[in-house]
């Protein structure tokens, strides 16, 4: 039982932590229940979105930590060609997830009945919200991965849970905030 | 194969998943967005949905990612498969858990509602996670397991898919619980 407990050890407090950092992110949608209601594609869309940038942020955490363990990234802070490669590849993948997001949100949306509002500058909130978020997590998954990995740690075990529960707070309050700035 | 992926196989073999994802997220929005939200204790139901979300991809995210991982490093054994997946249960029992009383202590502090009675708040979060991890644990691991095997970068493929598999069903799962439990 000794690979159950190395993972009960290095998950327990992370996904604690990464808990209650989803129900704070509840509780941002929950005091925000009149913006939901005026925007009801949100809650439709925010699943999505939620996963769009928590899926890419774990490939890179998963891809990193597998360079890192067979040596095809050298656990320095330095900007490798195999960095690159990495970040344009996901950096396009999410360009092209968002514009089928967006298409697919809103097509749903007018099939399943559900009201549209200000589209446009909707669709403008959505894509900034998610270039930001990647831009942040990319800068600070490389530096993460590399920190825990030299200290012997497993960075899938920390940053997945991290990452995921980080993407699911700061999308709907990043929303939110560009809601309120903007309309 | 993972050390040398071009941005293009990267995009190649990361992007239909993504579709795939972005689908199941919408179908788990629908859930959300048309039956969820006709629930008279929806204010304290979204409370808890962010953070089982955020709990399976804690949880399923990590599980998946170290199957692979050990498929790709040639280490994947039965015992360590058996001993992984019991480690993100005990896990999910104890965040569940978790849930339910971070959720009862924020609605007692700011909502204030007793529509819903206070066990349930125990109950929904660990159901809804027990029933939507018995689907994602074996649906990822032979997607792991057939993805590897037909060379296709594990780590690229299987978490978009899956994350679109799991948002679904824990939604579903949730619907399913607090249906069962007959929460008003």
């Amino acid at each position: 039982m000794k690979y159950y407990m190395k993972i009960l050890k290095e998950s327990i407090i992370i996904v604690i932590l990464s808990s209650l950092m989803g129900m704070i992110s509840g509780s941002v949608l929950s005091s925000n229940k009149d913006i939901l209601s005026a925007i009801p594609i949100l809650l439709l869309i925010i699943p999505a979105l939620n996963s769009l940038i928590g899926d890419m942020s774990t490939v890179l955490v998963s891809r990193l930590t597998t360079h890192l363990y067979i040596g095809t990234l050298s656990p320095k802070i330095q900007i490798s060609d195999r960095l690159k490669e990495d970040f344009y590849g996901l950096l396009i993948t999410t360009l092209l997830s968002l514009v089928s997001l967006l298409f697919l949100g809103y097509l749903v949306g007018i099939i399943s009945g559900i009201r549209i509002v200000n589209p446009l500058l909707m669709i403008f909130i959505m894509s900034l919200t998610v270039l930001l978020l990647f831009s942040i997590m990319f800068i600070a998954l490389f530096f993460g991965a590399i920190f825990l990995f030299k200290r012997g740690r497993d960075p899938n075990n920390f940053l997945i849970p991290f990452v995921t529960s980080l993407a699911d707070f700061l999308t709907p309050l990043f929303l939110i905030v560009f809601i309120i700035i903007f309309i | 194969m993972e050390s040398q992926d071009s941005k293009g196989k990267i995009i190649k073999e990361t992007f239909p998943s993504e579709i795939v994802s972005i689908i199941g997220d919408l179908l788990a929005g629908i859930i959300l967005s048309l039956l969820i939200v006709h629930f008279d204790s929806f204010l304290v139901l979204i409370l808890m949905i962010p953070a089982l979300l955020s709990l399976r991809g804690n949880l399923s995210g990590p599980f998946i990612a170290r199957t692979s991982r050990d498929l790709v490093i040639g280490t994947l054994s039965r015992r360590s498969w058996l001993e992984n997946a019991l480690a993100t249960y005990t896990l999910s029992l104890i965040t569940a858990f978790f849930i339910g009383i971070f959720s009862m202590i924020l609605n007692l502090a700011f909502f204030k509602l007793t529509i819903l009675p206070m066990g349930y708040f125990i109950l929904i979060p660990i159901i809804s996670i027990i029933l939507a991890l018995s689907i994602s644990i074996p649906c990822s691991t032979g997607l792991n397991y057939l993805a590897f095997k037909k060379g296709l970068t594990p780590n690229n493929v299987v978490n978009p898919v899956m994350t679109a598999v799991d948002d679904f069903s824990t939604v579903f799962c949730f619907l399913l619980t607090i249906i069962i439990l007959g929460v008003p």
